[in-house]
């Protein structure tokens, strides 16, 4: 059985003074354990909103969330959850921050110990424990904001954007840390990003949104070695065949399972995919400029 | 960015100049030399009006300033002043910190107790006097009742703001670990409200130094206040101006106070951790 099952979820915005807004219509998929899994969509297609149902911060409208057998209706410690801004209490210290799941169960100070010598095991932040999240780096917040999720052993990690606040030099850093702590977790995640890069680097499986009505447009298995090499030729690939796919979400298109795609024609809504191009031609020329250095 | 920071920050550790142990007590310098031009204007001025009833001698307010200290009558009637204003500080901060949190916390609250608090609140805090003295006779007790009602009003506004400040994120990332509501109220509210708490001491403290003083002159017959009024019915117009400069500088010590428990406090949100000044 998989260990997450999301079951024809719709979720519904009641606008005032406007019509309703059709978030997620009967989206249905599932995830297997030790799978990660990217949503990934232009923004504004639900995969946020998706997110935080998992989390149990809201409910669908229609539909159910299951995970391990349990349906899911409130937040709770067997749900791991990294937030954007990765939400670390800032009049808390490292230690205080990653034990804070344990402490509210009451765990024996002596557990909590050893689980805190464990976590900063993985996440290489010895000697950090008493500082205060504001006198750490963006990346150790990072690595603080994924450990306080995983400890109390929670059965899947959420990540909501946790690298959408970071600069673009910093980010193919923090992918890499991400990568190897999650793999030294050994857990089961959902992350929802709107990078293709960073989606194929670190997933075992891309589930691309359309921009309407949050439909899955693929579901891509990334069926590469790890640590994956950004300069291989089927790291290339995925990213190329990816950024086309959400070049077609962003169009809120649903297309065939077959790869071909490039013949869809662009009349009215060339604008949508004109702003995409250049938005991506500038990423690129940013990470050019840093390969050139 | 951060580089930056940390680069500037080992040079000044390392070289230690005259210009930077300057450039530490820059803003005590400027202050001086406004109040010691203040001075010498007054010293010019006294000279030349000539009538100690408008304008005492600077040199003759000085004295009187310098023994106001050693004079036990002057003494034991601000301790009795600083007394009330703790107290009635106290019974503000009990009520105050309570249903600024409450209100704060939810909406319902809000929407219940705002009306009828910011209605209140505009009642000038003199207008409370003739009432305050019905209720509580002569004494302290209108005294501490008004220090109270002068003070309770920055401490709930403030409190509400402080909780209204809170990321949510905090309270979504609190549940999903598996936080109570007292545990939010213990570990996400109370010090996420905290910096805007303890602004609303130091505000508070400070209306609770200036209402005391004006409660006094009326009604009661001891106090810093009340020995103003003395002073202006006996003419003694240097003493008057040497207590209403103590008064200024009692506040201003009382507000430094605060202001260094407030660093203490909320050091977490310094990156050097405490910093003194």
């Amino acid at each position: 059985m998989a260990l997450l099952e999301v079951k024809g979820v719709s979720k519904i915005f009641t606008r005032r003074k406007k019509s309703p807004h059709i978030v997620l219509e009967n989206m249905s998929f599932t995830v297997e354990r030790g799978q990660y899994v990217s949503l990934l969509g232009p923004s504004g297609c639900g995969k946020t909103t998706l997110l935080t149902m998992m989390g149990g911060f809201s409910t669908p409208d229609a539909g159910e969330i299951i995970l391990a057998g349990n349906k899911v209706e409130k937040p709770g410690p067997d749900r791991g959850f990294v937030f954007q801004n990765y939400a670390l209490f800032p009049w808390m210290t490292v230690k205080e921050n990653i034990l804070y799941s344990l402490q509210v169960k009451k765990l024996s100070k002596q557990d909590q110990n050893k689980r805190l010598h464990e976590l900063l095991e993985i996440s290489h932040l010895f000697g950090s424990e008493n500082k205060y999240p504001v006198q750490l780096s963006g990346g150790m917040q990072q690595r603080v904001a994924v450990v306080r999720a995983l400890a109390s052993r929670p059965e899947i990690l959420l990540l909501d954007e946790p690298l959408g606040a970071v600069d673009f030099q910093m980010r193919e850093l923090l992918q890499e840390e991400l990568a190897a702590l999650v793999e030294g977790a050994k857990t089961t995640v959902v992350m929802v990003t709107h990078d293709v890069n960073e989606s194929v680097y670190l997933s075992d499986r891309v589930i691309v949104m359309s921009a309407d009505r949050g439909q899955i447009v693929k579901d891509v298995y990334i069926d590469l070695d790890r640590p994956r090499d950004r300069q291989s030729e089927g790291f290339k690939a995925y990213v190329s065949e990816l950024t086309e796919l959400v070049r077609q979400a962003f169009r809120g298109k649903t297309v065939e399972l077959q790869p071909g795609f490039a013949d869809v024609n662009c009349n009215s809504q060339t604008s949508f995919a004109d702003a995409y191009n250049r938005m991506t031609s500038r990423y690129t020329s940013v990470s050019h400029g840093r390969v050139a250095k | 960015m951060e580089r930056n920071g940390s680069t500037i920050s080992t040079n000044t550790i390392v070289k230690l100049t005259p210009g930077d142990i300057f450039d530490k007590y820059r803003g005590t310098f400027y202050s001086l030399v406004v109040v010691t031009i203040l001075l010498i204007a007054w010293y010019f001025a006294a000279n030349r009006i000539q009538n100690t009833l408008l304008l005492p001698y600077f040199q003759e307010t000085a004295r009187e300033f310098f023994t106001a200290w050693f004079d036990y009558r002057i003494m034991s009637n601000l301790a009795l002043t600083l007394r009330r204003v703790f107290t009635g500080f106290l019974y503000a901060f009990l009520i105050g910190i309570p249903l600024g949190l409450l209100m704060g916390y939810s909406q319902t609250a809000l929407q219940a107790f705002s009306p009828i608090m910011n209605s209140v609140r505009q009642v000038p805090i003199m207008a409370w006097v003739p009432l305050s003295i019905i209720w509580f006779g002569l004494g302290d007790g209108p005294t501490v009742f008004l220090i109270a009602m002068s003070a309770v009003f920055p401490l709930v506004i403030n409190t509400i703001a402080g909780v209204h400040g809170i990321d949510p994120n905090y309270y979504n990332a609190a549940r999903s670990m598996g936080a109570s509501l007292p545990n939010i109220i213990r570990d996400i509210v109370v010090p996420g409200a905290l910096p805007s708490i303890l602004t609303g001491c130091r505000l508070a403290m400070g209306f609770g130094w200036m209402s005391v003083i004006c409660a006094e002159f009326i009604a009661t017959s001891a106090g810093f206040g009340f020995l103003m009024v003395e002073a202006q019915i006996r003419l003694e117009t240097a003493q008057l101006y040497a207590l209403m400069v103590m008064s200024g500088l009692v506040g201003f010590v009382i507000d430094k106070g605060f202001l260094i428990i407030e660093k203490k406090l909320t050091s977490w949100r310094f990156k050097d951790g405490f910093v003194g000044s």
